[in-house]
């Protein structure tokens, strides 16, 4: 490697440049976490414990004036994350059994392309069709609005599919064969082999699928800020309109000033909160089968 | 390949130099962007660049008079964007943009003087309904009980057994501040705020379309986005109409502004003496709005 001098040289320049994109990457995480951190300060310190309380009331003229509790919308996300993965997590599971273990070959192909193509579909539009098909459906059929928890879980199941199906495949793909041909050799039927032998074997990857589809309903905004209902109401109904943080945030944050934005931010801190604690998870269920 | 792989590192190299490069490029940008506002009139003629955000309202007269005036100056460029009049109010005090457009007065606190006030046109707020809905006329305490979430239920004010759906805009909308205001009797000691349940829309443009695909609902909405998704409701008797809003009956009305900081120069004042032109007033502000010539 140091053989001569001008190879050297490139080596230096390209180890040079791999190290600048890493610490670019590195760099920005850690600045997105600091300016976030920062920016929340001001709404911490002056509204305190305010901030996890239901009572939701900007004031636009005199921020300061406002309060700014944001429990409202951290329930809202986690209901509509619950019912999004309550949806989403079994159908996609399903799905990936389907084309791993029964599908013949082609129509495997078929659906691969398909859930590909699902993951590629714009947040936006997925919201649209919530909004125009599936709120005044469900408004149809319950009375109601039709907006709400309800709306947004099965948007949210839609579009945590794809990361849920895809990483199922993984888990699944990886078992050994010998699995599979064993507890058919003992007589085992399909389903038996596949309930008993390769889901519990599977299931840290399928966990992991899970978890990482989490990640992906709780940052979602657009589509759910199209079907939620957007009111400041803390629902527990499945019929009832709320907000999550990330639909409070997008809402308000072109006027906010002073401590109102800082509130918007804050509700970024305990965003990215949860998101470190998902992946925290993955790690813990991920480092689990390492030691077994 | 071993020379391959050193290649493509340079290339990667050069490619994040490019961008860093790009990045600081578009830095400077902002700061020249001042300059290239200051006039360079020849025989007429503007050129320059005119930058202007703000209220939602104001939007859509603000870029149907930049692009006609671009067409008469075809070396001035007009950028208009949205953002809420809090929004303009401040990019223009602090230099982001050339003109900020207003749905409302300015406030006391971010009167600071320098600012010049603009009157570009005179809107009327409707309280809109789902056509669904069969109310027609709404007293000032009704519409108030109904966007409070005091009156539940349409069968309170003469309507169907079924429940409301509010639809308000967010919180620093010039158009609900005047509504919550005018309407509600809300005040800065006595706030008044739309009910807990009710649906927070961005701009009229939702308003307009979550009104018109909920049942049951009710929300506010500028004269001009009316249409026939939604159904108009009488404030008090009284129709929501340019005619009664100009006899001082209609109450819930306002004047659109574009505010500068300083006296406008340039390509600035030519854009602002476009919109306040006859043309521009009566071809395309009078669909929509009530010209400023007539109120004034």
């Amino acid at each position: 490697m140091k053989g001569s001098n001008g190879a050297g040289g490139r080596e230096r320049v390209i180890r040079f440049a791999l190290f600048a994109m890493a610490s670019i990457s590195i760099f920005s995480v850690l600045l997105i976490l600091l300016f976030i951190f920062k920016e929340s300060l001001p709404a911490i310190r002056s509204q305190g414990f305010t901030l996890l309380t239901t009572n939701w009331s900007p004031n636009v003229s005199d921020p300061s004036a406002g309060s700014y509790g944001m429990l409202a919308f951290l329930n809202g996300t986690i209901l509509t994350t619950l019912g999004g993965m309550a949806l989403g997590a079994p159908l996609g599971v399903g799905t990936a059994v389907f084309i791993i273990q029964i599908a013949p070959e082609r129509i495997e192909g078929i659906l691969r392309r398909g859930i590909e193509m699902l993951a590629g579909i714009p947040s936006v539009i997925i919201g649209w069709f919530g909004l125009t098909l599936l709120v005044p459906y469900i408004a149809r059929v319950t009375g109601t609005s039709g907006y709400g928890i309800l709306a947004a879980s099965i948007v949210l199941a839609v579009m945590v599919l794809p990361t849920v199906v895809v990483l199922s495949m993984e888990a699944l793909k990886s078992l050994p064969h010998e699995l599979e041909e064993a507890s058919l050799a003992m007589g085992a039927t399909r389903w038996q082999t596949i309930r008993h032998a390769l889901l519990p074997a599977a299931r840290r990857g399928i966990l992991v699928a899970v978890i990482l589809g989490m990640g992906r309903a709780i940052g979602e905004t657009m589509a759910v800020q199209m079907v939620v209902g957007n009111a400041r109401q803390l629902a527990f109904s499945l019929t009832e309109r709320t907000s999550t943080l990330t639909s409070r945030i997008i809402t308000d944050m072109g006027e906010s000033t002073g401590v109102f934005r800082s509130a918007l931010f804050a509700q970024g801190l305990v965003l990215l909160l949860l998101v470190m604690l998902l992946i925290l998870g993955v790690k813990l269920v991920s480092r689990d089968k390492k030691v077994k | 390949m071993r020379k391959n792989c050193t290649r493509n590192g340079l290339l990667v190299g050069v490619v994040i130099l490019a961008l860093l490069l790009v990045m600081l490029a578009v830095g400077c940008g902002n700061g020249e962007t001042e300059e290239s506002t200051t006039p360079a009139k020849t025989e007429g003629e503007y050129s320059g660049t005119v930058k202007a955000s703000g209220s939602t309202t104001v939007l859509p007269l603000a870029q149907e008079a930049a692009t006609g005036f671009m067409e008469d100056n075809p070396d001035a460029t007009v950028e208009v964007q949205g953002g809420g009049s809090s929004t303009g109010i401040t990019q223009v005090k602090e230099g982001v943009v050339d003109i900020g457009n207003a749905s409302r007065d300015l406030k006391d606190e971010e009167d600071d003087g320098a600012l010049v006030d603009h009157k570009i046109a005179f809107d009327i707020i409707a309280v809109v309904v789902n056509p669904g809905v069969t109310v027609t006329d709404l007293t000032t305490d009704q519409v108030k009980g109904l966007f409070t979430g005091a009156i539940k239920n349409w069968s309170e004010v003469g309507g169907a057994d079924a429940e409301v759906v509010v639809v308000s805009r967010d919180q620093a909308s010039g158009t609900r501040e005047m509504f919550d205001q005018e309407a509600l009797g809300s005040s800065k000691d006595a706030p008044v705020v739309p009910a807990e349940s009710a649906i927070e829309t961005n701009s009229n443009g939702i308003m307009r379309e979550t009104v018109a695909s909920t049942a049951n609902s009710i929300g506010y909405l500028s004269y001009g986005y009316i249409n026939d998704s939604v159904k108009p409701v009488n404030y008090n008797g009284v129709e929501p109409t340019i005619e009664n809003a100009k006899a001082d009956t209609y109450p819930l009305a306002r004047y659109l502004h574009m505010f500068t900081n300083g006296e406008p120069e340039g390509a600035v004042k030519g854009y602002i003496d476009y919109v306040l032109s006859d043309a521009f007033q009566t071809d395309v502000v009078s669909k929509d709005y009530i010209p400023i010539s007539e109120v004034e």
